[in-house]
């Protein structure tokens, strides 16, 4: 991935590459063509002060009327030459071509003027001829200025657009800052951003505006949880009271005290399923302090002791094996609790008699920590696997214990405290339950 | 002692009026916040049972009131907001103790007893049970001069059940007290048998527990004729 503003600094560097070498493509044409012009219009001028020479004092000092037939000369350098002679030709010339011209056996490549004239009765035809190679040398010498003087340029330039970009670009980069900063909407920072650029004023309103609204609606779906659970304890509360005062009654016939604690059963389950949800909605909206620091081993051992009982009742081996242990910071003690407790004692159910159960704690590496919960229990299908973790999925058999759960709970807790939760099953062979806690000093 | 039931749901208010008559206290009922305001300031409450979520008034404002008139009375707060926050400012605020809904009478029963014990300093009695007797302040149990070897969640249940002694108590209800700071989801009404077996086989090691019944169906009592 690459940041905008380089994008668009190495947009310009490419588009100003292209334009430079289109230039120095065309440069030696136009550059032949300016010359030639120019050297045309020198020739041009010379003919004209020849002409005017010759009418001011004759053709006599050249060429002398009868003898020669021509007149020559050069300059040391061999750079321009003049030649005059006779023709005895009918058509008039007046034309410029490159032409070469053997001059003391050097043969040299000439812009040349043809022009004819006559002179009482005579046709001279007057040559002037300037080297091309002057031209040349001077060309090689201003094309390799104007590519050093380019390369400047394209360089201070992109280090210019870089900066500047960056510049431009600040309130974007701010933006970004502001949303990937942030877990939940209602921790957006809701400060509008300095900016003279619209588009990008709009852009930052427009989030502003959605983060609020989306904020808006998380927080009455919350509400909504919570409160409805509030109206749904209540009546469940005047039945219990009315349930257990009708228990309490002195002679109760004996099958009408069991159809009431039946009835009670029913209500315990709807509450503790009011409550699961009611916990759930108060983790997602944060409500939970996390301000404990405690040994997870601790933690592990605890519960640990507290399941013992009904494992060793229903004859199943809880075996225990702490490598190292991990002191969490910034948690809540009784949700992770909660959490592991929920998922041993669903194994503990789930396995049967003979069975066992391992808690292993161990570092993976400096900063991963691993809980594993793994038993030889009856395992789940690739399909229940998949589901475990939503509400009210996880049961298969219709059991009076728990509403199923226990386990998006035990999800949920993970997920508030950044801890991976993973379950690899296999039917008939057992299930194990990892937990990664990354410690974040 | 004297009881105020600071609450909006009628229906519920006179189920635990009903109770607490049953249990030998006086009740009184209030269902807004300004009747109990009044109430409190006329009467004197050994305790007051109050409900946060009452139509006109902030429930723990009636604390603080009560507070800044040296009313000397002792608050339960009994609610089903059960925000964490609600629980720490009432306790905060001088609140004795503090009940989620919906929450059973014998819990309640037991969390007044609880509260009048250390307000009025009484110190338990050791109960006879059977062979065997309880040591409430030592918290063990003896037999012939033995003790008995509990764990502590077989030792308060036998506790608790030992306190409501006479009254059949639901595995749920056992499960609540005990268990009362963890999740109503992990509530299995196999734990309370599996840990009334091993209470039983231990005491029996020692003596016949059959004051410690099962009710069939519904749950456990101990049933003691010599106590009042």
């Amino acid at each position: 991935m690459i940041k905008l503003e380089v994008k668009l600094a190495l947009f310009n560097l490419f588009s100003k590459l292209v334009f430079t070498v289109l230039f120095l493509l065309l440069m030696p044409l136009i550059f032949e063509r300016i010359n030639l012009r120019q050297v045309d219009n020198e020739l041009v001028k010379n003919r004209e002060q020849m002409i005017d020479l010759i009418s001011d004092v004759g053709i006599e000092p050249f060429i002398t009327s009868d003898t020669t037939e021509a007149f020559g000369s050069y300059n040391i350098l061999k750079e321009e030459f003049i030649s005059l002679g006779k023709v005895y030709f009918d058509e008039d010339l007046n034309l410029i071509e490159v032409n070469p011209r053997l001059i003391e056996n050097e043969e040299i490549e000439y812009r040349v003027l043809n022009y004819t004239f006559e002179l009482d009765g005579q046709k001279y035809l007057l040559e002037i001829g300037k080297s091309l190679s002057a031209i040349l040398y001077t060309r090689k010498n201003i094309t390799k200025v104007i590519i050093i003087f380019i390369v400047l340029i394209i360089l201070i330039t992109l280090i210019t657009d870089l900066q500047y970009n960056r510049f431009l670009l600040q309130p974007l980069n701010k933006i970004i800052n502001k949303l990937s900063r942030i877990s939940d909407p209602s921790l957006f920072d809701k400060r509008s951003i300095n900016t003279s650029t619209s588009d990008f004023y709009q852009l930052d309103k427009a989030l502003n505006d959605l983060m609020e609204h989306i904020d808006e609606l998380f927080r009455k779906e919350k509400d909504i949880t919570v409160n409805i659970s509030h109206e749904l304890l209540t009546p469940v509360s005047v039945i219990r009271s009315k349930l257990e005062n009708l228990l309490l009654i002195e002679n109760i016939d004996p099958d009408v005290s069991i159809k009431i604690e039946d009835s009670l059963k029913t209500l315990y389950r709807l509450q503790s399923l009011i409550n699961s949800l009611l916990m759930i909605a108060r983790i997602e909206s944060k409500q939970y302090l996390r301000e404990d620091s405690f040994s997870i081993n601790d933690v592990l051992r605890e519960i640990a002791n507290e399941i013992r009982p009904i494992a060793d009742d229903k004859h199943v081996v809880l075996e225990e094996k702490y490598m190292l242990d991990l002191k969490i910071m910034n948690a809540n003690r009784s949700l992770i609790f909660s959490m592991f407790y929920n998922v041993i004692n669903n194994s503990v159910k789930n396995t049967s008699p003979e069975g066992t159960i391992v808690i292993n704690s161990f570092n993976q590496n400096e900063n991963k920590f691993n809980v594993r919960i793994s038993d030889n229990g009856k395992g789940m299908s690739e399909s229940q696997l998949n589901t475990i973790f939503l509400r009210f999925k996880t049961r298969t058999v219709q059991d009076e214990s728990g509403a199923g759960i226990g386990l998006a709970i035990a999800k949920t807790i993970a997920d508030l405290h950044n801890i991976n939760v993973s379950v690899e099953s296999e039917p008939g062979k057992g299930t194990i339950f990892s937990f990664v806690i990354f410690s974040i000093s | 002692m004297n009881i105020l039931i600071v609450e909006d749901e009628k229906d519920l208010a006179l189920e635990i009026e009903s109770f607490l008559r049953s249990e030998n206290f006086l009740c009184d009922i209030a269902s807004t916040g300004v009747e109990a305001s009044e109430k409190i300031a006329v009467n004197l409450y050994d305790f007051i049972l109050l409900d946060l979520g009452l139509p006109d008034y902030n429930g723990l404002d009636l604390i603080t009131e009560a507070r800044n008139n040296n009313v000397e009375t002792s608050f339960i707060i009994i609610t089903a907001r059960g925000a964490v926050e609600d629980k720490v400012r009432g306790l905060d605020l001088g609140a004795d103790d503090y009940l989620a809904k919906p929450f059973s009478l014998i819990e309640l029963l037991s969390r007044i007893n609880a509260v009048a014990r250390r307000k009025f300093n009484i110190v338990h009695q050791n109960i006879q049970l059977g062979d065997f007797i309880m040591q409430v302040q030592a918290r063990n149990v003896l037999c012939k001069g033995v003790e008995v070897n509990l764990t502590k969640k077989e030792y308060d249940l036998l506790q608790y059940l030992c306190f409501n002694h006479n009254k059949v108590l639901t595995r749920h209800q056992l499960y609540e007290h005990i268990w009362g700071n963890m999740l109503d989801d992990q509530y299995d009404s196999n734990f309370i048998d599996v840990h009334i077996k091993n209470l039983r086989k231990k005491l029996n090691t020692h003596a016949q527990s059959d004051w410690l019944e099962t009710v069939r169906g519904v749950g456990y009592r101990i049933r003691l004729y010599n106590m009042n």
